[in-house]
């Protein structure tokens, strides 16, 4: 399972865009599914990039109600020779994700990808922690794969209540020590996952910038959470990566609707500078 | 002559020869570059690059799209990289035999005017396309295209400002576009484009606030593009200056619709935001059609329209 941690700032992909036959798309929770597309010519991804998908392909009009196609996060993809299954989890929550969640095996969904950025990876012997809620759990699947082999990795999940987490036995069988929390206590403990972030953190930070002592957090969850978890990390001067979740038309620059408020004033587009950001660089009071 | 399949696909919008009719909108194609990889851009008749401010402009705060049906909300205000890196950076990366229409935004007249110099000379810019969809700060807010008088000296300014083909974006928020079309060209524009968003407002009824944060955006999308076919086929009746159609083109079928109500050109918008490379199939797609309805020359299409009592 272990893979090596990709390069600092490398190139990414060039992004495709193909008609992906369905390979599988079951339910696995009260509103979670998990599709596999099957993607002729697919480049390959790194941690933390998205794809953005149109369900309706196969029709000869374009469906256009609703009309832009979803960003989702590349959960993971398995390459054979000229072929990959790229794996999505996602949730059914408006007219888009019911209309993927309607799309049977054989039939097409578009895909554009891979999109973004990866997640910058940590230095060299940084202890990590992975915090993750709502559909920000497949955003952090791959990160928590790749770096399982060689990096000590935590996993949090944090959830409402137990059918709202996904993919738990994924994440299991990396065999990364994996906490739960959620409000109701129907699974892990009862609280919030902010409060296991804080215990995790717990202890000495001192020398936190040398290699080889120090630690990361990288978060994708609900903006509420992932400002707690940045201004948690802040505190501690613990480099945190937050991964955002937005609206978007393109996902390729050009339709400049998932501008992101800085601290220093501007924007960045989630799309093309991100989705994952220095926390400490998103003005979370402008973010809405 | 420009040929595939033995159609002849040439067209002239207004001074700036394009190798078929199909270019894409302005503020839904970037600087051209973000498309490299979905699309060889030289299987298209050229495309208008993001509207240009003397300065660079950051843009709205977010949210600044929101779906509607069958479209999209926008409200990004003209976010851009201001003309000089324009100029200095996006052109140059822009690979050769693409034509490149700039597009030209500002809050006065003045500015306009300055913007058009600027752009004028520089090597690889085809033509100018002057947005007049914006708000018109002397004037209250009210857009440039709104008002004929303010219209009239914008494109008489602007006119004189560049010896560039000229092309003026109308703004559809008017009740009659056929006497916006008429003072473009009487005041010498060398054709017009149309249309720009819709003005439109989203709300979410349990907050009870817009979905913009800028309160109104633009409407765009296969929503609007029954209003975009009658407006270019109004204005096409009122003028003859050439008409480049606007509004929702998911593929040829729309196109031709726009050539037929009298456009000569047509541009591709929001389509090019869901699926990349739609703008070549557009540009392939009329040639099949121009094949299969006999017609040897595309430009024989432009204002076909059999409308009843004509």
């Amino acid at each position: 399972m272990a893979e090596a941690v990709w390069e600092v700032g490398g190139e990414e992909a060039v992004p495709i865009r193909a008609a992906a036959e369905v390979v599988r798309n079951v339910s696995e929770g009260p509103s979670s599914w998990r599709l596999i597309l099957r993607v002729p010519g697919w480049p390959g991804f790194r941690p933390g990039q998205f794809a953005m998908l149109s369900a309706g392909a196969q029709q000869a009009a374009r469906r256009t109600d609703p009309l832009l196609p979803r960003p989702m996060a590349v959960y993971r993809a398995n390459t054979g020779s000229g072929w990959s299954d790229v794996e999505i989890l996602y949730k059914r929550v408006g007219r888009g994700t019911a209309l993927l969640a309607a799309a049977l095996p054989g039939q097409l969904v578009a895909i554009v990808g891979p999109l973004g950025k990866a997640f910058p990876p940590p230095r060299p012997g940084e202890r990590v922690t992975i915090v993750a809620g709502g559909t920000g759990i497949a955003s952090v699947y791959e990160l928590a794969a790749r770096l399982a082999g060689s990096h000590p990795v935590e996993v949090l999940f944090g959830a409402r209540t137990v059918g709202d987490l996904m993919a738990v036995e994924d994440f299991e069988a990396l065999e990364i020590p994996l906490r739960v929390a959620t409000e109701d206590g129907s699974a892990g403990v009862r609280g919030v996952v902010t409060d296991l972030l804080e215990s995790a953190l717990e202890g000495p930070t001192a020398g936190a910038d040398l290699p080889g002592s120090g630690r990361r957090v990288y978060v994708c969850g609900p903006t509420a959470m992932m400002r707690r978890c940045a201004e948690i990390a802040s505190r501690r001067e613990v480099s945190c990566i937050a991964a955002l979740e937005t609206t978007m038309a393109c996902g390729f620059g050009v339709c400049l609707g998932c501008a992101t408020p800085l601290q220093e004033g501007g924007y960045s587009l989630v799309c093309r500078d991100g989705p994952a950001f220095d926390a400490a660089s998103i003005d979370w009071e402008r973010l809405p | 002559m420009k040929e595939s399949q033995g159609v002849d696909t040439a067209v002239d919008l207004g001074g700036i020869s394009l190798r078929n009719p199909v270019l894409t909108a302005s503020g839904t194609f970037g600087y051209g570059t973000e498309f490299a990889p979905f699309l060889d851009l030289r299987r298209l008749g050229g495309f208008v690059a993001k509207s240009l401010t003397l300065e660079p402009r950051i843009g709205n705060p977010p949210p600044r799209i929101a779906e509607a049906p069958s479209g999209m909300l926008n409200a990004i205000s003209l976010e851009n990289v201001g003309v000089e890196a324009f100029i200095g950076e996006k052109l140059p990366a822009i690979p050769e035999g693409v034509t490149v229409i700039a597009s030209v935004f500002e809050t006065d007249i003045d500015r306009y005017a300055e913007v058009c110099k600027r752009l004028t000379g520089v090597p690889r810019i085809a033509g100018l396309e002057v947005n007049a969809s914006c708000p018109h700060v002397k004037s209250g807010g009210i857009e440039f295209g709104q008002d004929p008088a303010v219209l009239g000296r914008l494109v008489r300014t602007v006119r004189r400002a560049t010896t560039l083909p000229l092309l003026v974006k109308l703004s559809p928020n008017v009740t009659h576009i056929a006497e916006m079309a008429r003072v473009c060209e009487a005041e010498g524009a060398s054709g017009i484009s149309l249309i720009n968003a819709v003005q439109a407002l989203e709300v979410d009824p349990e907050t009870r606030r817009p979905l913009l944060a800028n309160g109104l955006g633009g409407l765009s999308g296969p929503a609007i593009r029954p209003i975009a076919l009658r407006m270019v086929w109004q204005a096409s009746q009122a003028v003859s200056i050439p008409i480049c159609g606007v509004g929702g083109i998911e593929n040829a079928a729309d196109a031709v619709k726009f050539l037929l109500c009298g456009a000569t050109a047509v541009q591709v918008g929001t389509s090019n935001y869901l699926q990349p490379s739609i703008a070549g199939d557009v540009a392939d797609g009329i040639v099949e059609y121009a094949v299969r309805h006999g017609c040897p020359r595309i430009r024989d299409l432009v204002g076909a329209l059999e409308f009843p009592g004509r």
